[in-house]
């Protein structure tokens, strides 16, 4: 630590002992176009600026202008690896204001949509970190594998990458003819790649000594600063908000909420990879425990839904923390406001400025990766 | 607006034997500008895998061939793009990735995008799609190495040619002085009698 | 504890503002700029430690900006919506002012940077509150209700060959 109060001293003093390095939105270490503007000494890092906005579209004035059906095909856009809970938040918040409860099977499938997508999301996130330390294989494999997730969500929903497959009142399409024996098969699949992983990757030594003690951070720091999701459970603290406040099928299924201890970035990629296995059990409980009925309420016609007017705050559990939707209506066939909260802002705009300070600059990479930092939520 | 004339533009046939060349072994640049990126992992690795045709990942401007444009363009984007475009050594192309880039797509009120690409930089290929699915993407890149085959991928030349005027159209977005609203504008009414005329019903 | 037994805690600390309990476990608090520190200092105390967002609501009929702070309490389960309502002055050059909530959570910082650049409102005690999103923005603040993005997409960027945009 003496090092680091050397260097710091150094900074302080000399103007010129610092160099601008750009952890730029070009450059093939960042996940996303966003961007970190650090002064460096020697390979040290003193100071960090954030540089965001390159993926601004202004979602939140967007939705203002279209109807409250028509904005389902801009919701999915603004998460690119997890998709789905954002639709869940948006239409929850609206069946709450609108006073309705969608039919029990709509709820299962609603459920298993968010799961599969859960599946995707942790598998590029463990491959990108498996990347940023230079193990491509275990990128590449799991990308394959997440290939075969994504066929089967064009089989359910008509699209690879954004489902839209959530609407007020239910969800759009039931399961096709087939569709579960070709999924059972896979889960078995993925499954036993599993083992594959835990060689490659998280039983590895090098990779245990590289990420040992990068972004350590205890529960109640975690709390302060806003910390959600695998990131927040992995310090050890029991939160889950699948139990906290449940939505969908949650209140039917049966699970535990799994916790770490630690909270560096070892414990946070062996957390994801408790919470895989724990999601195939779950989409296995799902199959297995869906029950017959509607998918969807029949809600009227779409170009003159309204909605009472009334606000609420909805929050779904996605694979990296919390998502919650701020929805506002004043009784008009258009939103009023709907504020979005994505997960990567506490960790990429306010945890960076305690973190990084110290870290050498190999490391920035691992540690956005662990964290789970998604530049499009930051933005919007 | 752009006056060249067919033979001054395309390649001529010493070009063309480079071309050949060319075409096989081509490097983009791995920026990922927007939501598009997410279908470039699944067109690299070992699934759709590019590379047996040529194309792979390249981190720096001043060593590769194709700037890929996946998706939208904001405003702080599009600065950062053209600083890259500048730094490629030619020949070089670009693709615009997804229905974005040409005619702004989903986001085409957004205050924060730009809605065509084609003003700021030259774009030699579209690839449309929202998005694009991998196996297109390879289409894509096979159409553009045809291109370059025949002569025709010359957006650099373009570039070169024209530059006051690409350099006009980026000031504007760029180098703004002033407000775009000189006074503020009343806001839209609420159209909701247009909406209900729609159907038939009052 | 239920949400209505909390909001009669609420309410018993600061008897002058509203508190509602509504849905299943949500509640909310309406109080003006001045009494903003003391009831979020307050409901952070009170076991709402989690910070989900800052945002903003531009109610322009009725003349007010609601700055809207949206708190979860791990320990009882429930969500707080705090609306701090300002006057919406922005005729004359500066806009409505509201005590920073850094102090109680550290990531407001960030937050309220963003609905300063969006709304325009200044946030008293915040140290940094340069532009994060926007580049070289000149008109107003873009989520205000009189701001019309369709219009200024046209005249800014030009659609299907119009605008100032195009080439002459």
């Amino acid at each position: 630590m003496s090092d680091w109060v050397e260097i710091k001293k150094i900074a302080e003093n000399d103007e010129y002992a610092t160099y601008d390095y750009f952890f730029g939105p070009n450059h093939p270490g960042m996940h996303g176009n966003f961007g970190y503007v650090c002064d460096v000494v020697g390979s040290t890092i003193v100071r960090v600026r954030v540089n965001a906005g390159q993926l601004h579209r202004g979602f939140e004035k967007l939705m203002e202008q279209n109807l409250w059906f028509q904005n389902i095909s801009l919701i999915p856009r603004i998460c690119v690896v997890d998709p789905d809970p954002n639709e869940v938040a948006y239409c929850t918040a609206v069946e709450r204001l609108f006073g309705i409860d969608i039919p029990v099977r709509a709820k299962y499938l609603r459920s298993l949509a968010l799961e599969m997508s859960r599946m995707t999301s942790f598998l590029m996130g463990m491959g990108a970190l498996g990347a940023m330390m230079g193990l491509y294989s275990v990128m590449y494999r799991m990308l394959t594998d997440r290939d075969h997730l994504l066929d089967m969500f064009e089989w359910l929903t008509g699209h690879r990458i954004y489902h839209m497959y959530n609407l007020p009142g239910g969800v759009r399409r039931d399961l096709p003819e087939g569709f579960v024996t070709k999924f059972m098969e896979l889960l078995r699949e993925l499954e036993f790649n599993l083992r594959e992983w835990d060689s490659l990757l998280f039983e590895n030594p090098v990779v245990h000594k590289r990420l040992k003690g990068i972004g350590t951070v205890t529960a109640e720091q975690a709390v302060g600063i806003g910390l959600t999701g695998p990131n927040l459970r992995a310090t050890g603290f029991v939160a889950d908000v699948r139990k906290d406040d449940p939505y969908a099928a949650y209140p039917y299924l049966d699970f535990d909420v799994i916790t770490t201890e630690g909270g560096d970035a070892l414990a946070r990629a062996v957390q994801i990879r408790k919470e895989y296995e724990m999601t195939i059990g779950l989409i296995r409980q799902i199959i297995e425990k869906m029950p017959g009925g509607d998918t969807k309420v029949f809600l009227g016609n779409p170009l003159k839904f309204r909605v009472p007017s009334g606000d609420t705050y909805a929050r779904v559990e996605s694979s990296k923390g919390e998502y919650g939707y701020y929805v506002v209506s004043d009784g008009g066939l258009k939103p009023y406001r709907v504020s979005v909260r994505g997960p990567s802002l506490p960790a990429g705009l306010a945890l960076c400025h305690e973190h990084l300070p110290g870290m050498r600059i190999d490391d920035i990479a691992i540690w956005m990766a662990s964290l789970a930092v998604c530049p499009p939520d930051i933005d919007r | 607006m752009l006056m060249v004339s067919k033979e001054e533009i395309m390649d001529g046939k010493f070009e063309r034997i480079l071309n050949f060349f060319r075409s096989r072994s081509l490097w983009m640049l791995y920026y990922c500008t927007g939501c598009g990126a997410v279908e470039l992992p699944p067109t690299m690795t070992s699934r759709f895998d590019c590379e047996r045709f040529g194309f792979g990942p390249m981190a720096t401007p001043r060593q590769s061939d194709i700037l890929l444009v996946t998706g939208y363009v904001s405003v702080k984007t599009l600065k950062r793009i053209i600083r890259s475009y500048e730094q490629m050594p030619e020949p070089k192309y670009v693709i615009g990735f997804g229905s974005c880039p040409v005619n702004g797509g989903i986001y085409w009120k957004s205050y924060a995008t730009i809605n065509h690409l084609d003003r700021y930089i030259p774009v030699d290929l579209n690839l449309t799609g929202c998005m694009p699915r991998p196996q297109a993407v390879i289409d894509g890149f096979l159409t553009l190495a045809d291109m370059i085959r025949k002569g025709e991928a010359v957006g650099y030349k373009k570039y070169r040619m024209n530059y006051e005027w690409y350099k006009r159209n980026q000031d504007q977005v760029l180098g703004r002085k002033e407000p775009v609203f000189k006074e503020i504008p009343p806001a839209a009414p609420v159209q909701e009698e247009k909406i209900l005329a729609m159907e038939g019903v009052k | 504890m239920t949400n209505s037994e909390m909001a009669q805690q609420v309410q018993s600390h600061f008897p002058k503002s509203s508190v509602a309990s509504r849905f299943h476990n949500q509640l909310e608090v309406v109080t003006d700029a001045a009494q903003a520190p003391a009831v979020l200092a307050t409901m952070k105390s009170l076991g709402f430690e989690h910070l989900s967002n800052i945002t903003c609501v531009d109610w322009i009929k009725y003349n007010r900006f609601d700055v809207t702070y949206n708190v979860w309490s791990y320990q009882h389960r429930i969500h707080a919506v705090v609306k701090v309502s300002v006057e919406r002055r922005v005729n004359s050059g500066e806009g409505p002012e509201v005590p920073t909530a850094l102090h109680v959570w550290p990531q407001a910082q960030a937050y309220e940077r963003e609905v300063h650049e969006m709304f325009g409102i200044i946030f008293a005690g915040n140290p940094d509150l340069s532009p994060l999103f926007l580049h070289n923005w000149q008109d107003i603040p873009p989520l205000r209700k009189d701001f019309d993005t369709e219009k200024y997409s046209r005249q800014a960027y030009g659609v299907g060959g119009e605008g100032e945009g195009e080439a002459q």
